[in-house]
C-alpha cells in the first residue's frame, strides 16, 4: 500500500463525524487528542462545511454545478460517485486511491494516464479551494481542527510542488462570470459577499458574529444570508467599510499562495481586490436603493 | 518544542498504524469507505479473521473466521460467495460477496447470504434415500451410495451394452457448470442431455442465434448510453445482480435506461422511460424504432455494408435487382415502412409519441446501445424469438455490435477451459429430446416428455432430474406426474437435489446433492465485456484442508451423506465400466497415477494449470498452484475488453490453400489455433473440399467474422429460408397467440412468467430469510379490470385456462396494464404426505381420474418443530398457488420454446372454491399439444439436405455429423 496514499486517507478520516477509532489515526499524524465532538459541530457544521461546491461554485451553497463537475471526475475516472461526490473526505479518500493506483500500475503508459488523473484531481477539485479553506479553518476552529487544517494545507501544497501542475485556471475558476456589483440589488449584493468564489472572501459565521461585537450592531439570528442583509439595514457605511478591509485582508492572504499555487492564487487574489475596490462605490448605489428599517 | 515530522515521516507512521490496527484484526478507518461502497476482508487476513459476535451483542465476543470463496448456485449469475468459517466449530457462519470476484465485485443479491438457510435447512435431504412403496406413495428407506450406485450402474451398462442409449436421460435445471456432465453423457455415448432451457430462454436465443451465431448476449451495460431492457433485467433476470450494478453506474454517468415491461417491475421502476405494451407486441415496437433508424439515415451505414449479409439476401430474395448496397438500402426501407409509430401503437397501446420519443433516444446511442432481452415477451409468446430478433437489429443497425457501451456476442466474453479429457461426440441421436418436428429448437423439447413418452416415441430406463423439478416448473404438470408414476415408461427416476421437490416426490432414488457450499464446479458467464472463471467449491473441506487435513471424498466434510456431482459422476462412470472394456473408465483415470480413478483436484488442478491463460503465472507470483489460487480467491479474470473479435484480421499462417466462396466466405486447409477454451457457438460446416471457414472477406481483408455460416450478421436467415419459414427469415413480427385479435371478449392476458427478486424458482424455498420476505404469488389485476369484474384486493378468483382453472387471491394494482393479468411463478409448493420442506409447501390431496385431475390444500404452512427454532417462528400460512399446472404445452415451431402467456378468464369464485384449488382436464392438455404440434414443419419434409436439424447451429451435446442424418427410410 502506498504510504503517502495512506496520509491522504488518514486526513480524509478526519474531517468525517468524531469516532472512536479516530484517536490512533490521529495520533499517527501527530495531532492533539481526537476531535471532540463539539468542536467537530462547530468547524465543520457551522463554520466551514467541508464540501467544495460551497467554495468554488457560484452560488456559494451545496451542489448546483460544481459538485456536477466534481461528480463527472469520479465518472471520468471510473469510480462511481458516491452521494457527496464533492465531500472533503470523499476527495482525499480519492486522492488516496488514485495514488495507491498510480504506485501499483506497472505498465509505463497507464502509470502516466494515472498520475495524470491525480494531477487533474488535485489542480481542479483540490487546490482551488482546499487552501484557503484551511486557512479559515485553523483561525476558526477549536486545537485538533486547526491543527488537522494547517497539516491538510502542507500536504495539498506539498503535493502540488511535486505534481507540476497546469498553468490553466481550473475550470470551477475559469467558468465563473466576472465579479459585477455597481448594478447589484442588495439582494445580488449579499449573494456575490457570501459566494467565496465570487467575492474572494470567507465570511463564515463566526465572522458575523464578531462584526456585529465590532460595529455594535444587532445580531439578528437566522442563516447567514439573513444576518448579513440585517447588518447592511442597520449600518451599511460601517459594515462595507468593514468587508473592504476584510476584503483587502484576504487579498493579501491570497497573494501568499501565489508561490504555490500561482494562477489559482491570483484568481482569489483579484476575487478579493474586487470586492474591497467596489465596496465604497456599492454603498453609494445601495444608500440611494436600500430601503430602511 | 519538538519539531513536526516532515510529511514522509507522517505518512509511514499512519501506514504502520494502520497496518497494526488491520493486523489485530480490527478496523482502522470507521465507516464505510467514500471511495468504494463496501470495505471487505483484506485478503491477506482471509486465514484468520476476527469479527465481533453479532449475537453476543452488546458483549465484545471475538470469534475468528477462515474465509473460503465459492460460488452462490441459486440463480444463474454465480455470484463469488464469501464463506465465513469459524475456525473453532468449523461450521460456517455466514456468506457475504467475494470481492475477489470480477462478475459480482463482493456484492450480492438477498438469495447469496441466504445459502446459509439452505446449508442449515431442517428438512434437507442428508442421506440417499430410495422407496419403499409405489411410486408417489411417500415411503422411503434410506440405501447406502454403493446400493444406489450399483443398482444404477447395472441399468446403464445393461442399457448401452444392448445399445439402448437413449433409454439413459440426464435432465438438468440449473447447470451451474460449463459442460462437465455433458462431457460425463459423451463419455457413455449416449444422447440423453435434456435441459430446462425451452421453457425458459430458448426463444431469446434463437432470435440472437439466427443473427450471429451465438445464441446469448452480453450487454455492455457499464459504458452504454443507452439501455434498453425487454423485461425486468434490473432486479430478477440474467445475470441480475451483475448486472444491475453496471446499469446502476452507466445511470449515474448519464445513461438513459429504457425498460419494456407490461408490469411495473423493479426495473421499470428504476426506468427513465418505462412502456408497458400489450404482451406480444415487443417485436412491433422494435421494428418501429429500427423504421425510424431506417427512413431517416439514421443507421450505421458503413457497418450495415460491411458486416450485414446483404449480398446473399439480394441474391436469393431479389434476383433481378442490382446488388449493390445502394439497391438493398432502398429495399431496407420499403421492408420496414409498414412499421410506423402509429402500427406500433396500435399493436401495443403505447402512445405513438412516446415510441418516438424512445425511437429518438435509440438513435443518439450510436454505438453505446446496450439491450438485453431473455425470458419475458420471448419467452412468453407465439413468435417469441423475434422480439430479441428485432431487439438485436436496433445494435446491427447503429454498428452496436461488441463496442464500447454495445451488445456482444457472449461467446467473446465467456470462458470455457478445456477439462483434462475431451470425450468423443456421442454417435446416437435422441428423438425423446430432439424430434423431427422441431429441427430449428435451440434446445431440447423438454416439455413434451410426458407426451412423446405416452405417444410411444421411446421410453427411459433411467431418467435422472438433477436441480431441476419439471412437475411443478414445467406447464402440464399432471402430464408429468403420469408419465412419472407409469413405470412401462420409465424404468428408474432418480432425483439428484439437496431437497424436497414435487418431482422428488415421484423418484425411486433420492440422492442428496451439495449447495453452492458443499460441491465443486468452474464455470464463466458473460456480464461484462471481459472473460473469467469461478470456482465453487466445498468450503469446509477447503477450509480443513488449509489446516492440513486431506480430502479425497467431499461427503468426509459435507453434512450428513450429502455429496457433490463431480465425484458422484465420476464413480458412477467407474463402475458402469470398472474393467475399461466400454471404453468409458479411460476418462475418469488419473493422469498422475495411472489406473486409478480421477479426483476432483487433479481434474481441476490440470485444467487451472493448462487451460485457463495467465492463472498459472498469476498464482505463481503468490507461490501458489493454480488450483490453489482458485481455492484462495475464487475466480480469476482472464482478460477485459475483448471488443470486436469479428473485425479481427485472419492472420496469414490460418489462410492456408484459402478458398473464397460466393459471398465472401473464406475456408482454409489450415488447421485452427490451438485454443484452450471450449465455449460453445455456431459451427458453420466446411466447404465441399472439407476447407473449414476461417474468416470473411470484407472490403478486401479477410477478418474473423461471425460464427454463422456466411460468416456476417445474418439479417436475412438462410437457414430459416432453407428449413420451410421463408416468411420469417428477415427479423419481423409474428402476432403472438395471445394478441387482442385472438382473445374473446371476455378473455384477459395472463403473464406468469416474472420472477420475484428474492426468489429463484422452487430452489431457494428452502431459505427462510427469503421465505419470510416472499411467499405467496398473488394475481396483479388493474383497478379498472377489478371494478369490471367486482372483486377488491384479497378476494378470491377464478382464473380459467384452456384446460382447467386454478383459484388465487388479487392484488388490485395499477402496476399492470388494463386487460392483462400477473402472477409470478416460485410458489405455489405443494407436498402429499410428511416429507417435504416445511417452510413452503402447503399439504394437498390430489386426484386424478381418468385425467381429470384436481388439487385441494387441505393445510397451509405454520409453525413446527425442527432443529431450527425459526421454523416455530413461521407467521405465514398462504404460499399461493401452483398455477404451471393449469397450463397446457404451446411450443412454438420454430424455436421450440413454450409460449408462456395464456389467454385466461377470470371470474370471482364460487362458493366451493379454496385458496389454491386446481383442476385440469389432460384430455384437453392433450389436445392442446396436438394443435400446436400441427404448427410446425417437419426435418423429414423440409430438411434441404436430409438433416435433423442445420449441423452449423448449436446443440448441446452434440452428436457426430452422421448421427444428423434423417435415415433413408424416414425421408
Amino acid at each position: 500500500m502506498s504510504r503517502r496514499a495512506e496520509l491522504w486517507r488518514a486526513l480524509g478520516a478526519l474531517c468525517e463525524t468524531p469516532h472512536p477509532s479516530h484517536a490512533p489515526i490521529a495520533e499517527a499524524l501527530g495531532l492533539q487528542g481526537p476531535g471532540e465532538a463539539a468542536g467537530y459541530t462547530e468547524a465543520f457544521v457551522f463554520q466551514l462545511p467541508p464540501y467544495a461546491s460551497i467554495y468554488v461554485g457560484a452560488e456559494g451553497m451545496l451542489g448546483g454545478e460544481a459538485r456536477g463537475r466534481v461528480a463527472g471526475f469520479w465518472q471520468a475516472v471510473g469510480i462511481t460517485s458516491p452521494p457527496e461526490p464533492d465531500h472533503l473526505a470523499a476527495l482525499l479518500s480519492l486522492y488516496g486511491a488514485l495514488d495507491e493506483a498510480e504506485e501499483h500500475e506497472r505498465e509505463p503508459a497507464r502509470r502516466v494516464m494515472r498520475r495524470e488523473a491525480k494531477a487533474a484531481l488535485l489542480w481542479e477539485h483540490l487546490l482551488p479551494w482546499v487552501p484557503i479553506y484551511a486557512l479559515k479553518l485553523q483561525q476558526v476552529a477549536p486545537g485538533h481542527f486547526a491543527q488537522w487544517a494547517r497539516l491538510l494545507s502542507d500536504v495539498v501544497l506539498a503535493e502540488a510542488a511535486c505534481l507540476e501542475g497546469q498553468r490553466k485556471l481550473p475550470l470551477h475558476l475559469r467558468s465563473l462570470p466576472p465579479w459585477e456589483i455597481s448594478e447589484a440589488s442588495l439582494e445580488e449584493l449579499v449573494d456575490a459577499l457570501l459566494s467565496p468564489v465570487r467575492s474572494g472572501i470567507l465570511l463564515t459565521r463566526h465572522d458575523l458574529v464578531r462584526t456585529a461585537r465590532d460595529l455594535g450592531v444587532a445580531l439578528r439570528m437566522g442563516e447567514r444570508r439573513f444576518v448579513l442583509k440585517a447588518m447592511l439595514n442597520q449600518d451599511p457605511d460601517a459594515l462595507l467599510d468593514r468587508l473592504g478591509r476584510e476584503a483587502r485582508t484576504w487579498v493579501v492572504r491570497h497573494r501568499a499562495l501565489e508561490g504555490d499555487i500561482g494562477p489559482i492564487a491570483r484568481f482569489w487574489a483579484g476575487r478579493a481586490q474586487a470586492t474591497a475596490a467596489s465596496m465604497t462605490e456599492t454603498l453609494a448605489t445601495l444608500r440611494h436603493a436600500m430601503p430602511r428599517a | 518544542m519538538s519539531r513536526r515530522p516532515s510529511l514522509d515521516e507522517l505518512a509511514v507512521r499512519v501506514s504502520a498504524a494502520h497496518d497494526e490496527v488491520v493486523a489485530r484484526g480490527e478496523t482502522f478507518y470507521p465507516g464505510p469507505s467514500r471511495v468504494h461502497l463496501a470495505a471487505f476482508p483484506p485478503t491477506q487476513r482471509w486465514d484468520d479473521w476476527v469479527e465481533l459476535d453479532s449475537r453476543s451483542w452488546p458483549e465484545r465476543i471475538e470469534r475468528r473466521y477462515m474465509l473460503v470463496p465459492t460460488t452462490c448456485f441459486n440463480c444463474e449469475s454465480a455470484c463469488g460467495l464469501l464463506a465465513y468459517v469459524d475456525k473453532e466449530t468449523l461450521q460456517v457462519r455466514k456468506f457475504e460477496g467475494n470481492p475477489e470476484h470480477p462478475g459480482s465485485r463482493g456484492r450480492n443479491c438477498a438469495k447469496g447470504p441466504a445459502t446459509l438457510n439452505q446449508i442449515t435447512d431442517p428438512d434437507r435431504i442428508l442421506y440417499p434415500l430410495k422407496r419403499a412403496g409405489e411410486r408417489g406413495e411417500g415411503k422411503w428407506v434410506q440405501v447406502s451410495w454403493d446400493e444406489a450406485l450399483d443398482d444404477l450402474a447395472a441399468r446403464i451398462r445393461a442399457a448401452i451394452t444392448e445399445q439402448r442409449h437413449n433409454e439413459v436421460m440426464y435432465h438438468v435445471g440449473r447447470p451451474g457448470e460449463d459442460g462437465f456432465t455433458e462431457r460425463v453423457l459423451a463419455t457413455w455415448g449416449v444422447d440423453g442431455h435434456n435441459s430446462h432451457t425451452n421453457v425458459c430462454s430458448s426463444g431469446a436465443r434463437a432470435g440472437y442465434h439466427f443473427w450471429t451465431g451465438i445464441d446469448r448476449p452480453s450487454p455492455d451495460h457499464a459504458n452504454a448510453k443507452v439501455i434498453f431492457l425487454i423485461s425486468a433485467h434490473l432486479e430478477a433476470g440474467h445475470y441480475f445482480n451483475p448486472h444491475a450494478q453496471r446499469i446502476v453506474e452507466a445511470k449515474a454517468g448519464g445513461a438513459k435506461l429504457i425498460v419494456v415491461d407490461t408490469r411495473l417491475s423493479n426495473s421499470a421502476s428504476h426506468a427513465d422511460h418505462w412502456i408497458s405494451p400489450h404482451p406480444g407486441s415487443e417485436a412491433a415496437i422494435n421494428l418501429s424504432i429500427a423504421n425510424y433508424l431506417i427512413q431517416n439515415d439514421l443507421y450505421d451505414r458503413d457497418f450495415v455494408r460491411r458486416w450485414w449479409n446483404w449480398p446473399e439476401y439480394l441474391a436469393s430474395e431479389h434476383g433481378h435487382a442490382e446488388p449493390t448496397f445502394e439497391t438493398f438500402e432502398q429495399i431496407l426501407k420499403e421492408l420496414y415502412s409498414n412499421f410506423s409509430f402509429e402500427f406500433a401503437a396500435e399493436e401495443s397501446g403505447v402512445s405513438a409519441g412516446t415510441l418516438e420519443e424512445i425511437a429518438k433516444i435509440v438513435a443518439q446511442a450510436g454505438t453505446r446501445l446496450a439491450t438485453h432481452s431473455w425470458r419475458s415477451a420471448a419467452a412468453g409468446n407465439l413468435g417469441g424469438w423475434q422480439v430479441s430478433r428485432t431487439l438485436f437489429l436496433l445494435n446491427a443497425l447503429l454498428g452496436a455490435v461488441a463496442t464500447e457501451g454495445g451488445t456482444h456476442p457472449n461467446a467473446w466474453n465467456k470462458f470455457v477451459p478445456k477439462p483434462i479429457y475431451s470425450p468423443p461426440h456421442p454417435g446416437t441421436w435422441n428423438e425423446l429430446t430432439w424430434p423431427l418436428e422441431y429441427p430449428l429448437a435451440l434446445n431440447e423439447m423438454s416439455f413434451l416428455l410426458p407426451h412423446f413418452l405416452k405417444e410411444g416415441r421411446g421410453r427411459l430406463e433411467v431418467y435422472f432430474t438433477r436441480v431441476y423439478n419439471p412437475v411443478w416448473t414445467n406447464p402440464d404438470g399432471f402430464s408429468w406426474i403420469e408419465a412419472l408414476t407409469d413405470e412401462k415408461l420409465i424404468g428408474l427416476h432418480v432425483a439428484l437435489t439437496p431437497t424436497w421437490s414435487e418431482t422428488a416426490f415421484f423418484a425411486d432414488y433420492v440422492l442428496p446433492m451439495g449447495h453452492s457450499s458443499e460441491r465443486h464446479d468452474v464455470h464463466s458467464y458473460e456480464q461484462y465485456d471481459g472473460q473469467w472463471v469461478g470456482f465453487r467449491q466445498p468450503v469446509i473441506r477447503t477450509a480443513r484442508g488449509r489446516s492440513g487435513e486431506h480430502f479425497t471424498d467431499t461427503r468426509e466434510t459435507n453434512p450428513g451423506e450429502v455429496w457433490e456431482e463431480n465425484e458422484f459422476w465420476i464413480e458412477l462412470s467407474w463402475r458402469i465400466d470398472p474393467d475399461g472394456r466400454l471404453g468409458i473408465r479411460k476418462f475418469y483415470e488419473s493422469k498422475e497415477h495411472p489406473g486409478e480413478k480421477l479426483s476432483v483436484d487433479e481434474y481441476y488442478g490440470y485444467m487451472f494449470e493448462h487451460s485457463v491463460p495467465g492463472l498459472a503465472e498469476a498464482a505463481a507470483a503468490q507461490n501458489l498452484t493454480p488450483l490453489d489460487y482458485m481455492r484462495r480467491f475464487g475466480a480469476f479474470e482472464i482478460s477485459k475488453k475483448v471488443g470486436r473479435v469479428f473485425d479481427q484480421e485472419v492472420p496469414a499462417k490460418e489462410l492456408d490453400d484459402a478458398a473464397t466462396g460466393e459471398f465472401g466466405r473464406v475456408f482454409t486447409s489450415a488447421a485452427p489455433p490451438e485454443s484452450t477454451n471450449i465455449v460453445p457457438m455456431g459451427a458453420p460446416e466446411p466447404d465441399s473440399e472439407g476447407r473449414r471457414p476461417v474468416g470473411v472477406e470484407v472490403d478486401g481483408r479477410v477478418l474473423r467474422g461471425f460464427p454463422t455460416p456466411s460468416g456476417l450478421l445474418e439479417f436475412w436467415s438462410k437457414t430459416l429460408a432453407d428449413w420451410g419459414w421463408r416468411e420469417h427469415a428477415l427479423p419481423g413480427y409474428i402476432r403472438s397467440h395471445v394478441h387482442p385479435a385472438k382473445l374473446a371478449e371476455d378473455q384477459m392476458v395472463l403473464i406468469s412468467t416474472f420472477r420475484l427478486p428474492v426468489h429463484i424458482h422452487t430452489r431457494s424455498a428452502n431459505a427462510k430469510w427469503l421465505d419470510e420476505i416472499a411467499h405467496t404469488n398473488p394475481l396483479w389485476i388493474h383497478p379498472a379490470d377489478a371494478a369490471r369484474l367486482d372483486v377488491n384486493a384479497g378476494d378470491l378468483v377464478r382464473v380459467s385456462t384452456e384446460t382447467g382453472f386454478y383459484v388465487v387471491k388479487t392484488w388490485v394494482t395499477e402496476g399492470i396494464r388494463p386487460g392483462v393479468v400477473a402472477c409470478s411463478h416460485h410458489m405455489g409448493r405443494w407436498k402429499l404426505g410428511e416429507e417435504g420442506q416445511g417452510q413452503m409447501m402447503a399439504s394437498v390431496t390430489l386426484d386424478g381420474k381418468d385425467g381429470d385431475w384436481s388439487m385441494s390444500r387441505t393445510k397451509g404452512v405454520g409453525p413446527y418443530n425442527s432443529t431450527d427454532p425459526d421454523t416455530q417462528r413461521i407467521w405465514w400460512t398462504d404460499v399461493g398457488v401452483h398455477q404451471n399446472l393449469t397450463f397446457a404445452v404451446q411450443p412454438d415451431p420454430i424455436s421450440g420454446q413454450h409460449c408462456w402467456h395464456q389467454a385466461v378468464e377470470i371470474s370471482k369464485a364460487s362458493e366451493d372454491d379454496r385458496l389454491g384449488d386446481i383442476s385440469v382436464d389432460a384430455g384437453k392438455s392433450r389436445e392442446v399439444y396436438t394443435r400446436w404440434l400441427e404448427l410446425t414443419r417437419r426435418a423429414d419434409l423440409y430438411s434441404p439436405q436430409h438433416t435433423r436439424r442445420p449441423v452449423w447451429m448449436m446443440r448441446p451435446l452434440k452428436p457426430v455429423r452422421e448421427a444428423f442424418s434423417i435415415p433413408e427410410q424416414r425421408r
